[in-house]
């Protein structure tokens, strides 16, 4: 995921950057033309464009300041270079909220959008032509925002059907608990036994604040193949929280779940990292005691893991 | 909770959009710019009645295709008019669509801005022309980023939020590992395929969730076959599990249970429940049994 968000800054970063040098060879346009009037705007949005370029390259994220910046240089250059353009008003109208939509998520977009109608319109100053023209720019800031809308559409029903956790292969919050109700319920039809094991990595806090997110990336890696080594196929690794991890092993008996428990110590021994050193985890076994309920059992590994985060 | 809140929202603004559309439909003077605004506003309303929250239809083609033809239409019959609407297509360049579309649509933003010439002078149209392709930029690579996510997330990502309903690619991991698992622990595992008629597919694909136990996954193999893996104690658990499962779903199409010992291709299986006459025929695991 971080690989994709970096591909996609520096996408932005050459995007950014061509603008300032369309924006620098329209003031050389209007030089030649002798339009020097007009030349300064352009020169100095085409700088803007140029800072926008080097904060979204920029190691911190920055991205929304530049986009920011970006939409300025926009705005400016329609609202100045409009009102005196001979061309067609009802062409440049569209130009903004489009901008708008592409450079921001959709709600500030949308907001801008709407704020800004009678600004636009206002420039654009048309007496006959204001209705026809307002009822078109709705509609186009209307009809293009379902595009947006749809891309978040997508992007929540991903977050809400995929299994995994967002940062690792472990499983996520909702489907380990579910696979924990899961594995309970089976084990009570089968009549066998059931053990989960409780991962804390207290590094995993520290690793980022220190050393940066890919330090945090590679313990978290190095978990989820450590326990990838030593379980076995049905064995359900899941994230409870940021730093908490359960361990579900099914048809396991203590001296099984002891056994893992070993196995799993040994296996991340042997990972020694750049950055952190050797992986730290401390980890717990639980077993469901007689005549606890389901919900009991997950309260007190619940409770049990916020304690341990806790320190 | 806060996901279904934006699926009723996204509703809303499709219901809006289309009633602006139909507002320019009956505000403009010629009949083909009238019929192709009411017919983008129906598309916008079908879509709104048959959005959901779930991966169940993948967007067809056509129904893909015609957002960008139609837009390309109305920039044709009359540019003068709908000029403003030549942004729209770097928007449109957004949503996920396979890949000949994107280039499709690329192909046809050109074809609609070259005639755009005698309209708008050169240095306008010029100018225009490097602005659109700037913004149809941005809004790729917008696409690509939805795009690399869906393609590394849905083919493990289950088909409705909360049920236990998978893809069907899927299907052969899970059943290898609960071959090993059913085998090690004892119990009785059994694969069962249903085909029934593809509209009644999905009610019957949560009615299959809904009479399982949690533990057994449901799988969607294609429009028209679903799957679950059943586990019990005994066989003979399993065969009256099986009766009453049968009984309750009321698939009205085939059904075939395989002992997993017994499964030997998923695909040979899936063939013979095709061409299979009975209603329910049960595979059982060879002799040793």
């Amino acid at each position: 995921m971080p690989e994709r968000r970096r591909h996609s800054r520096r996408l932005y970063a050459a995007w950014y950057a061509s603008g300032a040098l369309m924006l620098l060879g329209m003031a050389l346009w209007l030089y030649l033309m002798g339009a020097y009037e007009r030349m300064p705007l352009p020169a100095a949005l085409s700088l803007l464009m140029l800072v926008a370029t080097l904060l979204s390259l920029s190691r911190e994220d920055h991205s929304r300041l530049a986009a920011y910046l970006g939409l300025v240089c926009g705005y400016l250059l329609i609202a100045v270079e409009l009102p005196r353009q001979e061309g067609l008003p009802a062409l440049w109208v569209g130009l903004p909220p489009v901008l708008t939509l592409l450079l921001l998520p959709l709600g500030p977009a949308m907001l801008l959008n709407l704020t800004l109608t009678p600004i636009w319109l206002a420039l654009l100053g048309n007496m006959e032509l204001e209705r026809d023209m307002l009822l078109g720019y709705l509609t186009l800031v209307v009809v293009a925002a379902l595009v947006p809308w749809e891309q978040v559409r997508q992007h929540a029903l991903l977050r809400a059907t995929d299994p995994r956790d967002p940062e690792c292969t472990a499983v996520g919050h909702d489907t380990l608990h579910e696979q924990l109700a899961n594995e309970a319920e089976r084990a009570s039809l089968l009549g066998q036994p059931l053990a989960v094991m409780l991962i804390h990595l207290p590094q995993l806090e520290m690793a980022e604040e220190q050393f940066g997110p890919r330090a945090r990336q590679a313990l978290l890696n190095s978990l989820c193949q450590a326990v990838g080594r030593c379980c076995r196929d049905h064995d359900t690794l899941g994230r409870e929280a940021e730093t908490t991890f359960w361990l579900l092993l099914p048809d396991t008996t203590e001296s099984g779940a002891l056994f893992m428990q070993q196995r799993l110590a040994q296996a991340l021994e042997q990972v020694n990292l750049m950055e952190t050193g050797p992986v730290e985890a401390r980890t717990r076994l639980y077993r469901p005691r007689m005549d606890e309920s389901r919900q009991r059992f997950e309260q007190r590994l619940q409770a049990d893991s916020q304690r341990l985060a806790d320190g | 909770m806060q996901t279904k809140y934006k699926v009723g929202l996204l509703r809303v603004n499709l219901l809006v959009a289309a009633l602006l559309l139909a507002v320019l439909a009956i505000a403009t003077t010629t009949l083909t710019e009238a019929l192709l605004l009411g017919l983008a506003a129906s598309w916008l309303v079908v879509t709104a009645l048959l959005l959901a929250f779930n991966h169940r239809r993948p967007a067809m083609v056509p129904w893909q295709l015609l957002p960008g033809l139609l837009l390309a239409a109305l920039l044709w019959v009359n540019p003068e008019r709908h000029v403003t609407w030549l942004w729209v297509w770097a928007v449109l360049l957004m949503l996920p669509q396979p890949r000949w579309i994107l280039v499709l649509e690329a192909l046809l933003a050109i074809a609609t801005w070259w005639p755009l010439r005698d309209l708008l002078g050169v240095e306008q149209w010029v100018l225009s022309g490097l602005l659109l392709a700037a913004l149809m930029l941005i809004g790729l690579s917008r696409a690509l980023d939805l795009r690399s996510l869906r393609r590394n997330t849905l083919h493990r990502a289950r088909l409705v939020p909360g049920l236990s309903l998978w893809p069907g690619n899927r299907l052969t991991h899970d059943l290898a590992v609960e071959r090993a698992r059913s085998h090690r622990e004892g119990a009785h595992a059994e694969l069962l395929l249903l085909h029934t008629s593809r509209h009644h597919c999905w009610a019957l694909a949560h009615r299959l969730c809904r009479l399982t136990h949690r533990f057994e996954p449901c799988y969607r193999l294609d429009p028209h076959t679903l799957a679950v893996i059943l586990i019990t104690r005994t066989r003979g658990e399993a065969d009256t599990r099986r009766e009453a499962l049968w009984h309750h779903l009321g698939t009205g199409g085939q059904g075939r249970a395989i002992a997993l010992p017994a499964l030997e291709s998923l695909e040979a299986e899936r063939q013979a429940l095709r061409r299979q006459a009975g209603d329910l025929e049960v595979i059982g695991a060879p002799h040793d049994a």
